[in-house]
């Protein structure tokens, strides 16, 4: 099996897969809403994001190559313990809203297909716990993977939808900014779905786990652009098919079946289908892979036992929050009435406030000469992050202001 | 008794109790090779902090701590601090790393260090791992004293990690030795490829053979291919020659025929032996050492035969019974109980068990875990095409197959 899988994977690489990642249920729902509202007037949003995913992505990877070391054992070792203690809670409450938005993701799905998520979620949960606690979530994983690719349905959406290029062109490299908060809510939530930490620390940890020294890291720089680059045109193609096909009649994405409709160029009545087949396949990846990568950071950090080859007895922390985030994703997911895709948008959101926590710990990691030595950032480079740090927390003040002034009246 | 947290940043004074600095960090050395083994390390120096400065103070100069840092002198050399080889800092490349507890087979993250004065000299004399210890530091410091229980794990019961501090230290890693193959692989498995490889490094050939044994195909692979070839090559000679062949199938092609070059060529072959067959197949997990004796023999002459080999066969369950002129023609087999009672005189003819079932090397690992189970066996042939007879299936080879893989301890790791 893994004889015939692995130049696949060395191809794919963790770059890539992280990238891809990016593209899950609350991914294509931001994308998806994006264009239904604004139409290409995010488009150069997305230009910009891309170039951010790719800094930091590979400011991340760098960090793995040089140290040898994950993310939050570095948090661990080298921040105060209360500066530890934030960043982790951050990221826990980061990626707890994105096991919720996973399981979101399965109802979503379940609903395209006729079948109740009052049935399907619960389902997914045992399954997606039973897998990562006692069976091999290798090969699943994979499939999950290959379902994913349904999304790439939307660059022959895009095209079949006869988008005006003109007006395409014109949204990719004109800024447009509206102060309205939708507007800035979609920016942020663009940004929280597109830079999710989760995927930073996948992609450290994954070059971590594969040894890979400073000598042959120029080879997994590469993987990162490109990964990232490939993220990028895909979730570029979402916002022209939708924008092509919703914005024009006036179609909000709402439901899961409206973000399904821009797929109706090509898939015609099973667009449907198509979608769901996808969207599944995207949340019961990462609601199986994201539970446990969460556990495992908050057990490595605080060093509990750990291990799910472990009993409850043996690690009762440990399987204690694995358990939690399943049932807590699953439970949330199941609220009567809960309106799908604003909570899935709405995630990342949060998403996209508690990103400067992280992004400034990158930051002051990276440059840090006794880890990296002479692999700290170059000055124009590092420019460029502190400019992105900067303006991805100025974004996340003027929503809070925002949503405060509105408050207040 | 003292802890470091509830040292560090505290001010240091002077002989005549005038200010200095603040305590920054503490300096020992550990794995000194000109010295003797320390068993429990003294602090050889601190690191004072004034404003932005860092400064070095030689251990001599502490006289004692209480609340307070009290140096012996006032007159303080202000050297600058520096990093030196064989130096690492207690709160800088110990507290809130991970270690090795060697007795309880684990990775640990320290959440404090303990020190004692012993003979004038402040030392490091063990680490504790509480829980209790992060919501000390995590709290206000008022707060502090009323959190009670420590769990303290006794310095020498731990194995420090020279990849955690960021200076060329010559660690002593014999306490490894202590760990049964099956714990290092857990511990192997859960530590970053670094610290694994470093681990590897510091383990005999046999220990490091029997412990990748244990460990996940995917870690297996980088640590063979990280570290030098020859080393490898000798690794892979030690081990079975089915693991083997696992582990060389998941390196770069090129990298396995160089490493397959390298080993011995008799070793080399029983790998390639394997290699010929599917992982998780019968050939894969056969062994070809097995002791086989012409039908022609008596009791007594296999049981010598058996006493003169070189190396026998462990476990050794059984003898199998070959033709006269072809060792490849399995005509039976007599078991070890069934020889060591029979006479030695007897014929093996009238002791042999004939009608043994037996495998294809093709077949599933799991249907030869089946028939064993089935028929109650220890060990099954394995019998080739045309029925030539090449190997054996031990229950303890059918039984690593049966359990079930263990990636999720690495799986999920990737992410975190």
């Amino acid at each position: 099996m893994r004889k015939r899988l692995w130049p696949y994977l060395l191809a794919l690489g963790p770059g890539l897969l992280a990238a891809s990642a990016g593209n899950d249920a609350g991914g294509i729902a931001t994308y998806a809403s994006a264009g239904a509202s604004y139409g290409y007037g995010l488009l150069w949003a997305m230009v910009i994001v891309t170039v951010c995913v790719g800094v930091v992505q590979e400011m991340s990877a760098r960090m793995g190559a040089v140290t040898g070391k994950g993310f939050s054992d570095l948090v661990r070792e080298t921040f105060t313990l209360r500066q530890t203690a934030l960043i982790l809670l951050t990221l826990l409450v980061a990626n707890t809203g994105i096991i919720v938005s996973e399981f979101i993701g399965v109802a979503a799905a379940a609903e395209l297909f006729g079948v109740s998520r009052y049935a399907a979620v619960p389902i997914a949960a045992v399954f997606v716990w039973l897998l990562v606690t006692r069976g091999s979530y290798g090969w699943v994983e994979r499939i999950f993977l290959v379902l994913t690719l349904a999304f790439l349905a939307y660059i022959g959406a895009a095209f079949l939808a006869k988008p005006d290029w003109t007006a395409v062109l014109r949204g990719t490299i004109h800024p447009t900014l509206h102060f309205d908060r939708g507007y800035i809510h979609l920016l942020i939530a663009l940004i929280g779905t597109t830079i999710s930490p989760y995927m930073q620390l996948y992609v450290q940890s994954s070059v971590v786990e594969k040894g890979v020294t400073p000598e042959d890291y120029r080879y997994t720089r590469f993987d990162v652009i490109v990964g990232t680059l490939s993220a990028g045109i895909v979730a570029a193609f979402i916002i022209i098919a939708t924008a092509a096909t919703l914005h024009p009649r006036g179609i909000a994405v709402e439901t899961a079946a409206d973000a399904a409709r821009a797929l109706e160029p090509v898939a015609g009545e099973y667009a449907g289908w198509l979608f769901g087949l996808g969207l599944l396949g995207a949340s019961l990846l990462a609601a199986g892979v994201l539970p446990l990568a969460t556990t495992y950071m908050l057990s490595e950090a605080l060093g509990f036992e750990r291990g799910v080859s472990r009993s409850w007895s043996e690690a009762p922390i440990f399987m204690g929050i694995l358990t939690g985030l399943i049932l807590l994703g699953a439970v949330v997911a199941l609220i009567p009435g809960l309106p799908l895709i604003k909570v899935l948008v709405g995630v990342y959101v949060l998403n996209g406030l508690l990103l400067p926590v992280e992004l400034f710990a990158v930051l002051r990691l990276v440059n840090d000469p006794e880890l990296m030595g002479p692999h700290v950032n170059g000055r124009i480079y590092n420019i460029l992050a502190w400019t992105i740090a900067v303006a991805v927390s100025a974004l996340s003040l003027v929503l809070i202001v925002m949503t405060v002034a509105d408050w207040v009246g | 008794m003292i802890f470091l947290t509830s040292i560090v940043d505290r001010p240091v004074q002077g002989k005549s109790g005038e200010p200095i600095g603040r305590l920054e960090d503490l300096i020992v050395r550990i794995g000194d090779d000109r010295d003797l083994p320390v068993k429990y390390p003294p602090i050889t120096g601190l690191v004072v902090r004034d404003g932005r400065r860092r400064f070095f103070v030689p251990g001599r100069h502490l006289q004692g701590i209480n609340g307070t840092v009290q140096l012996s002198s006032s007159t303080v050399d202000l050297q600058g601090f520096t990093r030196r080889s064989g130096e690492i800092l207690l709160r800088r490349d110990v507290l809130d790393h991970q270690l090795i507890d060697i007795t309880g087979r684990r990775i640990v993250r320290v959440n404090d260090v303990q020190l004692t004065p012993v003979e004038g000299t402040y030392r490091v004399v063990g680490v504790d791992i509480s829980p209790q210890a992060l919501l000390r530091r995590l709290g206000p410091r008022a707060f502090a004293p009323r959190i009670v229980g420590r769990q303290i794990i006794d310095w020498t019961d731990v194995q420090y990690l020279a990849s955690a501090a960021p200076v060329q230290l010559k660690v002593s890693y014999d306490r490894l030795a202590e760990l049964h193959p099956v714990d290092l692989a857990r511990i192997v498995d859960a530590l970053s490829y670094r610290e694994s490889a470093e681990i590897v490094a510091a383990l005999d050939e046999e220990t490091a053979a029997e412990t990748l044994e244990e460990v996940s195909d995917e870690r297996v692979a980088d640590l063979l291919e990280g570290m030098d070839q020859e080393r490898a090559a000798d690794i892979l000679e030690e081990m079975t020659p089915g693991a083997a062949a696992d582990a060389l199938e998941d390196l770069d092609s090129e990298v396995a025929e160089q490493l397959l070059a390298r080993m011995e060529p008799e070793e080399a072959a029983d790998v390639q032996v394997h290699l010929e067959y599917d992982e998780d197949s019968v050939g894969r997990i056969m062994t070809t050492d097995f002791v086989h004796v012409p039908i022609d023999s008596t009791v007594g002459s296999a049981l010598a035969a058996i006493r003169a080999l070189e190396e026998v066969p462990d476990p050794l369950l059984a003898v199998y019974v070959v033709a006269p002129d072809d060792p490849q023609t399995l005509r039976g087999l007599v078991r070890l109980r069934t020889l060591i009672l029979a006479d030695p005189a007897t014929p093996l003819t009238e002791v042999m068990d004939e009608d043994v079932p037996t495998v294809s090397p093709d077949d599933r690992a799991e249907s030869a875990a089946r028939t064993l189970a089935e028929y109650n066996l220890l060990a099954v042939p394995v019998l080739g095409e045309s029925r030539r007879f090449l190997g054996i299936v031990t229950v303890d080879d059918a039984l690593a197959v049966l359990l079930p893989e263990v990636w999720q301890r690495r799986g999920g790791r990737t992410f975190a």
